[in-house]
């Protein structure tokens, strides 16, 4: 097993009464794309804040690389790159300057590094420009460059392909797996989007409600998740059929649920046609976000 | 950015808050401890007493009248000479108007004792002066009680403080003729008229006599042209000349002026 | 700790705000000097002369003239009463108090703007120091480096003492350079009456030494430059607590324009010699004018204002090291 470098411990937040982060915990490890999944208003923004230090937490400890967050403040964020929702950087510096404020923030950083940032980007050719001439993908580019100054361990991004056009996101994603597959970065990603954690990360966790319901592989998790939608004819023979190897549920015009896995769905299909149930349509359906919540949560409500 | 200007501007201003957290402890110092120092004459210029040939200075002393209340041009009958001599005359006129609304002879003597007045006395070419009023009536007081005694102690106290003005202009400027504004009586078609105009009459021979004594003193009746139809020359206060009031005193005053720079 | 002063100033400079600063003064400046000009003018038509001897008497009996009428308050009466007595003193002593050239009018100007100009323009930096970090998200760039928030701020605020120096010394530099276009630039040695002191209303000339001008206006000029710490500090305390930049800056023109209309009649309030905006008028008592309220001292004005400062510093850096960041 790979180290650890971030790890969370039983995290809370309270403001005033309300407790909006009700004991977090979870792992970081090197080299992985950890997802951070949740709709909004789960608790993402605010945990994500507390560990890069906006944020002081009522109860829990954050370590990063072995320093916690609260007593060895500076020493933690010595490894932590972020980028918190949109990268705001100065609209009235250049991009060089930019970088240069906040190398100067940094021990040890040069023109040297803030070159290969710059140039692992692909920012060479405008970076003497005034940011506020950038487009948002290259802002977005531009904070990536900026929180690699240091050389961070952890690369934490909240909703990091907020905004961007499919092309930037696709960039952007692939950017993010090649910075943990070749350097060796844990990168802590956080959406509401279901789809891009699917495509981009390793190990998730969901939150919802200020809590993590659940931490596992995108895989484990999602995979079992996937749904098959069956238009048959007949319908009603078609149902009975089905009923025998799972649990179909009728999800009205005339479609049918099931759950979906590669060779039972090659199964049932020849089950069918042998029964002589013509199969119209058969579908892989991805579940919403709201679908795996409710299941997950067994009914409860996303608040 | 240039990395320079930003460098430069920190080692400037740095060195502009030394200058100034200096120039405050300074200021702190100066203020409680530096020991006053007698101000010597040589520290500061001494003034210029040469009169200006080229101009005709006049300056005018005395009470309201001088100031010019109840004109609404605000302008008095000093406003009105000067604007006549300069209509009448290519020289350029100077005038100083001193002139304390409510004074009397007493503030009077003192005030032509101060350094700066004397100053502008000394470089006069014309002494203007209306004085006496407020001695005489006492802002009304006169008039409700009619005291005989009351007046005539009055009097006696005015005509020593003329004296005293006459002698001390006189002390430090022998040739610029003062001309002495009599009173009128502006109470003349109240009753008891004839006990006012009786105590103003004497007031102003008193005033026409000391005048006589001074050389180039020449005293400027007033009381003829007020003595008809008082009230269209009088402000709403029935005490001040409004503007038509004046403008008979200027007349007769520009009048005199414009002789006086005639003969010279 | 010199780098991130660095960065603080590049901010500021790219911001161009000084550039406004010192267009606003030369635009105010320029104002003034016609002003100044005109008046001179028309004093000179009035009295036939431009000697300053006969102006000033003038003034004197003009004032004693307003003294005369019953419409005025006591306060005012006081003041024109202290004013008065203080131009016949430079009168007998035969001191000019305001030799025509550049220092006068910068002396001039730099006393008069003292307690609202040079303020609102310190508080056009002062008010998004921290502000404009929240408006812009880059706060959230900021305190994520390795850099303790406390250093953070602290290099905010030595930029924003050093800004405070500059704007000093640019208003006082652009108004004796565009002044001296029309008044000439000599007048830097003639002699200041100080040392002037109010008691119970009277004016007391017993303290009173001579100072060359230029020394004079370096104390003015030191005193204004407290007086504008003062309020850029707590414009910055308010920065650090307030995110909007314009509530902010209203909070802040609230209380300095409140200031100089309490100054006008707060006599009777003595209680009101602990707010701020009371003592900002320091260069009076460098020239004997009278407090707002009476028993107002240098000594106190700069103690309560130093007692401000120190609170509004302690606040500031208090709520930003404690300060949760949404």
């Amino acid at each position: 097993m790979s180290n650890v470098t971030l790890s969370v411990k039983n995290l809370r937040k309270k403001i005033g009464k309300k407790e909006i982060i009700k004991g977090i915990s979870f792992e970081l490890r090197e080299g992985e794309v950890f997802g951070f999944l949740g709709p909004n208003g789960a608790g993402k923004t605010t945990t994500i804040r507390m560990l890069v230090g906006l944020i002081k937490p009522t109860s829990g400890s954050i370590q990063i690389c072995g320093y916690d967050v609260k007593k060895e403040f500076t020493r933690a964020m010595r490894y932590l790159g972020c980028i918190v929702e949109n990268p705001e950087l100065y609209p009235f510096l250049s991009g060089w300057d930019n970088l240069l404020h906040f190398a100067r923030m940094l021990p040890g950083v040069g023109d040297a590094k803030m070159n290969e940032v710059i140039r692992l980007v692909g920012l060479q050719e405008r970076i003497h420009d005034k940011v506020k001439t950038y487009s948002l993908g290259m802002r977005q580019r531009l904070g990536i460059a900026q929180a690699l100054l240091n050389s961070p361990k952890v690369l934490v991004l909240d909703e990091p392909t907020n905004g961007l056009d499919p092309a930037g996101i696709r960039e952007m994603r692939q950017f993010i797996r090649q910075l943990a597959e070749q350097q060796g970065l844990s990168v802590l990603v956080s959406s509401h989007l279901l789809s891009e954690i699917q495509l981009l990360c390793d190990r998730v966790a969901i939150v919802a409600g200020g809590e993590v319901i659940r931490v596992g592989s995108v895989s484990s998790l999602l995979d079992n998740q996937e749904k098959a939608v069956w238009r048959l004819d007949p319908h009603n023979k078609g149902m009975q059929i089905l009923s025998r190897y799972t649990e179909p549920a009728e999800a009205g015009e005339g479609l049918i649920i099931t759950e979906y896995a590669e060779e039972k769905a090659a199964a049932w299909n020849r089950e069918l046609v042998e029964n002589g149930v013509s199969v119209l349509e058969m579908n892989r359906k991805l579940p919403v976000l709201e679908d795996l919540f409710l299941e997950l949560t067994g009914g409860r409500t996303i608040d | 950015m240039n990395r320079k200007s930003v460098v430069s501007f920190t080692v400037f201003s740095a060195l502009l808050t030394l200058i100034l957290i200096f120039s405050l402890s300074w200021a702190l110092y100066d203020y409680y401890r530096a020991a006053p120092q007698p101000i010597k004459a040589s520290d500061t210029e001494t003034a210029v007493q040469t009169r200006e040939n080229e101009a005709m200075t006049i300056i005018a002393l005395g009470d309201s009248l001088t100031r010019g209340t109840g004109d609404e041009t605000g302008r008095g009958y000093v406003g009105i000479v000067s604007e006549q001599l300069k209509r009448d005359s290519d020289k350029q006129v100077i005038i100083h108007n001193i002139g304390i609304n409510g004074q009397r002879s007493a503030q009077l003597k003192e005030q032509v004792k101060k350094q700066e007045i004397q100053r502008q006395i000394g470089m006069a070419d014309a002494v203007l002066i209306t004085i006496g009023g407020n001695d005489l009536f006492q802002g009304g007081q006169t008039l409700m009680n009619i005291d005989p005694k009351e007046i005539e102690k009055a009097q006696n106290i005015y005509s020593a403080n003329i004296q005293s003005i006459f002698e001390t202009v006189r002390s430090i400027n022998s040739e610029a003729a003062i001309y002495l504004i009599g009173l009128y009586n502006p109470f003349i078609e109240l009753e008891d008229s004839e006990l006012t105009t009786r105590a103003v009459t004497e007031w102003n021979q008193r005033s026409a006599e000391l005048s006589s004594e001074f050389p180039r003193t020449i005293f400027v009746p007033t009381f003829d042209l007020f003595q008809l139809n008082v009230n269209d020359y009088l402000f709403s206060d029935k005490f001040h000349p409004n503007r038509d009031g004046y403008k008979m005193i200027a007349d007769r005053v520009a009048a005199l002026l414009s002789r006086q720079e005639g003969v010279k | 700790m010199i780098n991130l002063v660095q960065n603080e100033i590049m901010k500021l400079l790219a911001k161009k705000r000084l550039l406004v600063i010192a267009v606003i003064v030369a635009i105010l400046v320029g104002l003034f000097t016609y002003a100044q000009m005109k008046s001179v003018e028309t004093q000179r038509e009035k009295l036939g002369t431009s000697d300053w001897r006969a102006s000033l008497q003038q003034q004197i009996i003009d004032t004693q003239n307003r003294l005369g009428s019953s419409r005025l308050s006591d306060e005012w009466r006081e003041q024109l009463q202290i004013s008065m007595k203080q131009q016949q003193y430079y009168l007998d002593n035969n001191i000019n108090p305001s030799e025509p050239g550049a220092p006068t009018f910068v002396r001039m100007f730099i006393e008069n703007s003292s307690d609202l100009f040079i303020p609102l323009l310190v508080l056009v930096i002062a008010s998004d120091m921290v502000s404009s970090e929240h408006a812009l998200g880059s706060v959230k760039l900021l305190l994520t480096r390795p850099v303790k928030r406390g250093k953070i701020l602290l290099s905010k605020y030595i930029a924003l003492i050093l800004a405070v120096s500059a704007i000093v010394a640019m208003t006082a530099l652009i108004s004796y350079f565009l002044s001296g276009l029309i008044f000439g630039y000599k007048g830097l040695n003639a002699p200041i009456l100080t040392g002037f002191t109010v008691e119970n209303g009277n004016l007391d000339t017993s303290e009173v030494r001579l100072v060359s001008q230029w020394k004079f206006l370096l104390m003015d000029l030191g005193l204004v430059w407290f007086v504008a710490m003062v309020v850029a500090t707590l414009s910055f305390m308010v920065s650090v607590l307030v995110r909007s930049t314009a509530a902010g800056m209203g909070i802040m023109l609230a209380a300095l324009v409140s200031g100089a209309v309490l100054a006008n009649m707060v006599s009777s309030w003595t209680s009101a010699k602990y707010l701020f905006m009371i003592n900002l008028k320091l260069t009076g008592y460098l020239n004997g004018i009278a407090p707002p309220i009476e028993g107002m001292t240098l000594l106190s004005s700069i103690s309560v204002l130093l007692a401000w400062w120190a609170a509004a510093l302690f606040v500031a850096f208090f709520a930003f090291i404690r300060k949760d960041v949404f």
